[in-house]
């Protein structure tokens, strides 16, 4: 007897498994996904973070102002602190603060929107009071305690930076009355 | 259930005449080619996935002492950290001689200390200007981790840990004390 041959055509899979999965990842990814921020945009240096195994607490992602100190990739001489606030309502206000006025020209507010980049210990710490202050009048305008928060500072620098630097901004932030701060580091693996 | 149009005749359709030569159609499940649909999906889905970032930053707490008068302490409570310019390390308490320590040696030694004088010890860290942060911040972590310990042991005795830190400038003198060791 002699067999039929049958000719095949092409098979069907049921991929409604597969799209269910694929669409609940999609969604996961896409509510958990941060995009950045105009700082982040703005950033045109890497940050090496010092690993550290005792820190377990997270960089709160508001209410805090970071102080970056970078190597420049391109010129090893050309470090500045760039200081930026997570908040962005506040930014503005401390931006057009009026006793920054007399550094902070129409240009350089044009050239740093998301972060203030600056060589002069000087102008950062007025930075730094000026957001103190600010942050505190932004707070009375809060209406429920739960949005009232202090403002945290950070310094956020790379591992290869002299000392000197920091303990600059240490100083400077001694000088306005901010004992409290951090510094930025990644998880040692 | 748009099929079945004259069961029951409470409907809002007309009934059809009795001899309507149209038959109802049994209706089987239909397919639709999800392929297209997988791959934007299976696009978008690669897409959020490389561009979320799940490692935030971590931060470690550090304070400086407010701008006051010099306190006053016993030279013999201070565990005095000294960071020379190429790195080295050198500890000493009270008056003693300041001694070159290892990185790895500084958790043992602070919990040591720090456990003989009980919550009495005042840990100063001074460091020059030239150490690169990495060092500066793998000495407080060396100390945090010390920390740890430290607050267990204590707890074993039912104390609470007060921590006394400071970190305060690298002076000429502190220089002079720690050349050539």
């Amino acid at each position: 007897m002699p067999k039929v041959k049958m000719k095949r055509t092409g098979f069907v899979i049921d991929m409604t498994p597969l799209v269910d999965i694929t669409f609940l990842l999609l969604t996961f990814f896409m509510f958990t996904a941060k995009f950045k921020s105009e700082a982040d945009s703005e950033q045109k240096f890497q940050i090496k973070r010092p690993k550290t195994q005792a820190d377990t607490a997270k960089l709160p992602e508001k209410d805090v102002a970071v102080i970056r100190i970078a190597i420049d990739s391109t010129k090893a001489t050309d470090t500045a602190y760039y200081f930026s606030v997570a908040n962005p309502e506040l930014w503005n206000t401390i931006k057009e603060d009026p006793s920054l006025s007399e550094w902070f020209t129409p240009d350089r507010k044009e050239s740093s929107k998301g972060m203030i980049k600056t060589v002069k210990i000087e102008e950062l710490e007025a930075l730094i009071s000026v957001t103190r202050t600010q942050s505190k009048a932004f707070n009375i305008t809060k209406k429920t305690s739960a949005d009232k928060a202090q403002m945290r500072f950070a310094i956020d620098s790379d591992k290869r930076i002299r000392f000197k630097w920091i303990s600059d901004v240490m100083e400077a932030l001694r000088r306005t009355r901010q004992t409290q701060f951090n510094f930025v580091t990644d998880k040692q693996q | 259930m748009a099929g079945g149009g004259d069961l029951g005749g409470g409907g809002g359709r007309p009934k059809r005449g009795k001899n309507s030569k149209r038959k109802a159609k049994k209706r089987v499940g239909f397919r639709i080619d999800m392929t297209p649909l997988v791959d934007i999906t299976f696009l978008l889905l690669t897409f959020f996935m490389f561009v979320t970032t799940l490692t935030t930053p971590q931060v470690m707490d550090m304070a400086v002492p407010p701008e006051t008068e010099d306190i006053e302490v016993a030279e013999s409570k201070l565990f005095t950290v000294r960071v020379r310019e190429d790195g080295k390390i050198f500890y000493n308490q009270a008056k003693d001689i300041p001694l070159p320590i290892l990185m790895k040696e500084l958790r043992v030694k602070a919990i040591k200390s720090n456990l003989d004088l009980k919550n009495e010890l005042i840990t100063v860290l001074k460091i020059d200007d030239n150490v690169p942060y990495e060092t500066v911040v793998n000495i407080l972590d060396e100390l945090n981790l010390a920390e740890i310990k430290i607050t267990q042991s204590l707890q074993a005795e039912k104390l609470n840990r007060v921590r006394k830190f400071t970190i305060s400038p690298l002076t000429d003198k502190d220089k002079e004390e720690i050349k050539g060791l």
